[in-house]
């Protein structure tokens, strides 16, 4: 058996991994994450507003979200309730970021491990979301907006208008990358040639998050860490890995489940699911920004002022988890989980995670391909 | 005599006349008597009695200003400060009663009459911005505490204004300036870290 | 025609915010098309391997112990300085350290390990930086142009605004009426809420975000994210000795800040006491 270790590089930060292979086709792989940075240290004994500027710097391209479940996280620590509007206005920049995320990924991390590609499209398609979390959020990325208690903007009519015009424009746009109705020239180019059975994993998929149309189907109770030959933990659900992430969250959606169907989880039916995806949030922002009621309050004032809870939000990657302890206004202990540590976790041959999974019995020529398919996002791991 | 030094000692006389008489019962025609001056030709100096009472506000809280700026610029802790300022105001409350007097009773008892252009703290800034500087820099070094800004002026002044109205109606025991020490320690002990 | 200028984009201990921001430059096609990226940790480029450029982009801290393309981040950085014409740290991670470490110009306040190459370095703070300040720092390289340094380096055509300068909320500032709340179009976040704004070295508020926004517009207080000091603490409140804030306004003595406040606050903005928007005539 030949071992080759690989300095995967071009996706979120960067990760090892090692191949252990026969002839040409992957035994086993186990993935490494060596960064820390140390931002729940950073966190303790401040205010616990200053973790809604901290935390998005957890990440560059899903920091809004990690800014959300923070909100979230502490909302559930002091029992604070928050209007409707605020509500809107967060699933609306949440879910745009998952939509930059999404196109991004596509053209900038996955196509090039197999084509060359105008990647310029991303940014075209990326730039102008960015602009609609802007207008209700101040900037893009690295906002703090989303506050326990609600959001800062206060908008008006003619923002929402904006927002509203722009969704429409871009939703229209996106036709051109995957159709509402599945069909994708750039999706099936890069399976000329490929199998679509490339890359199937362990089937096994958890949701924990409530957030846009996504319904939950597990409990962040069963959820464990344990060490791994890796920096990063090791994430377990009920003592089994497990897959989060477009796939998972959007399988009770009817073209997705046909081509599930299909395929199983190879990594075609992934990536469908995750480019698909961009559709349905859009259909989705389009109808509840018609929900919001610019009269109600923007913040309530937060009473509370010590208390432990958890945020958990669907994320772009998947079901990511922030918990945090208060005493005082401060922060007493602070704990977050990604996503990339369930489908990136390092189990054995005989228990392998969702990635680990995927590349074994596969061609070492698709290493890169499966790998990034899990769109791994380093940074958040090395928080 | 320059129109400004008139001005001056037009105010000084009124000044005296409402110490003596009470700020509503002095008139200005009882003020261009004292200073032998015509009525008529008050006016081309103060247009009302509103108009005097109000540079004399400003004319006094300039006077206090400046005085505590000095302190201010002082090299010496807060402790030290307190005690400066407390020195000055009962030293003026016995060289300058009608000033002290007048800063005191007729500006606060009689707020309407400085209504119009005299909002708020506005005549009085020259002084409330130097009081603001002594605390923030306090705080800033860490010798007094951090607390709401009101909270810690009424606590210095109305101390102080308390005294003064003591040692005005003759019920102090001592001469006020005797009470510098305790006062000073008292004012620094309720402000301190 | 003489080549292009190679660029080498590296990133030390960061959260990869510095490109995304990038990625949103309106012009980004036009100026990658202009340059020679031989390496970039996302924007497809070649292999990493030491070589000389033109100029060198760092983004993010750097840090002991920590890993980048399978050197030690101090050394890796220190040979590419070497190997370099030109430097533009972009971030305020790697101008002064920020979250994550220590500035490769500074650690926060004090000189940083690269201090000394302080003649071939330019930089752009900011957490993140605005694409535009990036794209500005490569292009007048590009174009020869002599950039205008402040003492820290940083271009003043961009740094010598305030972040407050052009802020929708400026009028509430002049008349010193504060924000009664977050989530609210109405106030300055000067007073309470703990706006930087009026000291903070940058121009969020003329060359906007996004082409749209800023975060004080947006009712979010400016972190003062592109100064040394950055993250300071209590980033939502406003620090006040005796209820008078800590910080003033950039250029003004204490005592002349506190007469003019005064004046403001004694006389009133009648429209301004009131809502923007309601029903009343
Ligand atoms: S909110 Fe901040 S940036 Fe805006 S006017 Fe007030 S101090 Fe200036
Ligand atoms: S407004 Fe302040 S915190 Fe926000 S980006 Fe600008 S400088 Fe940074």
């Amino acid at each position: 058996m030949i071992v080759n270790k690989k300095i995967i590089t071009k996706i979120e930060g960067e990760a090892t991994l090692k191949l252990y292979k026969k002839n040409e086709i992957i035994e086993f792989a186990q993935i490494e994450f060596w960064q820390y940075r140390g931002i729940e240290e950073f966190l303790k004994n401040r205010h616990y507003l200053d973790a809604c500027v901290i935390n998005p710097r957890v990440c560059g391209i899903c920091g809004h979200s990690h800014l959300i479940a923070t909100a979230k996280a502490i909302e559930d620590a002091l029992n604070i309730e928050i209007t409707e509007k605020a509500k809107i206005l967060r699933e609306i920049t949440l879910g745009l970021e998952i939509i930059q995320n999404h196109i991004k990924w596509f053209y900038l991390t996955l196509y090039p491990t197999i084509k060359k590609i105008d990647f310029f499209k991303a940014f075209e398609f990326s730039k102008e979301i960015a602009k609609i979390i802007a207008i209700i959020a101040g900037q893009f990325p690295h906002n703090s907006y989303a506050i326990p208690g609600g959001v800062t903007c206060d908008l008006t009519n003619l923002d929402i208008l904006k927002i509203k015009n722009s969704l429409k424009k871009m939703f229209d746009k996106y036709q051109n990358v995957i159709d509402i109705k599945g069909d994708s020239k750039d999706l099936e180019n890069l399976f000329n040639g490929i199998s679509k059975e490339l890359g199937k994993s362990i089937n096994k998929f958890l949701v924990l998050g409530d957030n846009l149309y996504f319904k939950s189907n597990g409990d962040v109770e069963f959820v464990k860490e344990e060490q791994s030959i890796s920096f990063n933990k090791n994430v377990l659900y009920k003592d089994e890995f497990v897959e989060v992430g477009p796939l998972a969250r959007n399988l009770n959606n009817k073209l997705i489940k046909v081509i599930y169907n299909s395929y199983k989880d190879s990594i075609y039916t992934r990536i469908f699911a995750r480019i698909y995806e961009v559709n349905l949030i859009f259909k989705y922002l389009l109808k509840i920004i018609d929900e919001i009621n610019i009269n109600e309050k923007s913040y309530i004032k937060p009473k509370n002022c010590s208390g432990t809870g958890i945020g958990i939000v669907e994320a772009p990657r998947g079901s990511l988890i922030h918990k945090v302890e208060i005493e005082n206004e401060k922060i007493k202990n602070y704990e977050i989980i990604v996503p990339t540590q369930f489908n990136l976790s390092n189990g054995t041959k005989n228990k392998p995670s969702a990635a680990q999974a995927s590349l074994m019995n596969e061609n070492e020529k698709f290493a890169d391909f499966i790998f990034k398919c899990f769109d791994i996002c380093a940074i958040c791991v090395s928080h | 005599m320059s129109k400004e030094e008139k001005k001056l000692e037009i105010m000084k006389t009124a000044l005296n006349l409402f110490a003596k008489n009470g700020f509503y019962n002095t008139t200005i025609a009882d003020i261009a008597r004292e200073m032998g001056m015509s009525v008529g030709n008050m006016y081309n100096y103060f247009p009302s009695k509103e108009s005097l009472a109000k540079e004399l506000l400003i004319y006094t809280s300039k006077l206090f200003g400046e005085e505590l700026k000095k302190i201010n610029e002082m090299d010496i802790s807060s402790k030290e400060k307190i005690k400066k300022i407390v020195e000055l105001y009962f030293k003026m409350a016995k060289e300058e009663p009608e000033l002290v007097d007048y800063f005191m009773r007729v500006y606060l008892s009689n707020k309407e009459i400085f209504a119009n252009g005299c909002e708020g703290m506005l005549c009085v800034s020259a002084f409330v911005t130097e009081i603001m500087i002594f605390f923030e820099e306090g705080v800033r070094r860490k010798e007094l505490k951090n607390q709401d800004f009101f909270a810690a002026f009424g606590l210095f002044m109305g101390y102080l204004g308390g005294l003064v109205f003591l040692f005005r109606e003759g019920i102090l025991g001592k001469d006020i300036e005797e009470y510098t020490n305790s006062v000073s320690e008292n004012i620094y002990n309720a402000l301190k870290i | 025609m003489h080549s292009k200028s190679k660029v080498i984009w590296i990133d030390g201990v960061s959260c990869y915010g510095c490109s995304h921001s990038f990625y949103n430059y309106p012009e980004i096609k036009e100026l990658l098309e202009k340059i020679e990226l031989i390496y970039h940790p996302l924007l497809p480029s070649n292999e990493f391997k030491f070589q000389r450029c033109d100029i060198l982009i760092i983004e993010g801290a750097i840090k002991n112990n920590f890993l980048r393309l399978d050197f030690d981040l101090i050394e890796l950085i220190s040979k590419l300085i070497n190997l370099s014409k030109k430097i533009i740290l972009i971030g305020t991670c790697s101008v002064y350290g920020g979250i994550f470490g220590e500035g490769v110009l500074f650690n926060k306040e004090n000189k940083g390990k690269f201090f000394k190459y302080k003649d071939k370095i330019i930089s752009i703070p900011g957490c993140p930086p605005h694409p535009e300040w990036i794209a500005y720092a490569i292009e007048m390289i590009l174009n020869k142009k002599r950039l205008i340094l402040d003492k820290e380096n940083r271009p003043k055509e961009i740094f010598s605004y305030t972040s407050h300068m052009g802020c929708v909320r400026n009028e509430y500032f002049e008349w010193k009426i504060d924000a009664k709340n977050f989530g609210e179009k109405e106030g300055c976040l000067f007073y309470e809420q703990g706006c930087q704004g009026p000291y903070t070295h940058s121009s969020c508020n003329k060359i906007l975000w996004n082409e749209v926004n800023s975060k004080p517009r947006a009712g979010t207080p400016c972190f003062g994210c592109t100064e040394k000091t950055f993250p300071k603490k209590n980033l939502f409140k406003t620090e006040t000795f005796m209820g008078i804030p800590a910080n003033i306004p950039l250029g003004v003595s204490k005592r002349a800040y506190l007469t003019l406040a005064g004046v403001a606050k004694s006389l009133k903005n009648e429209r301004l006491e009131r809502k923007l928007i309601d029903d009343s005539e």
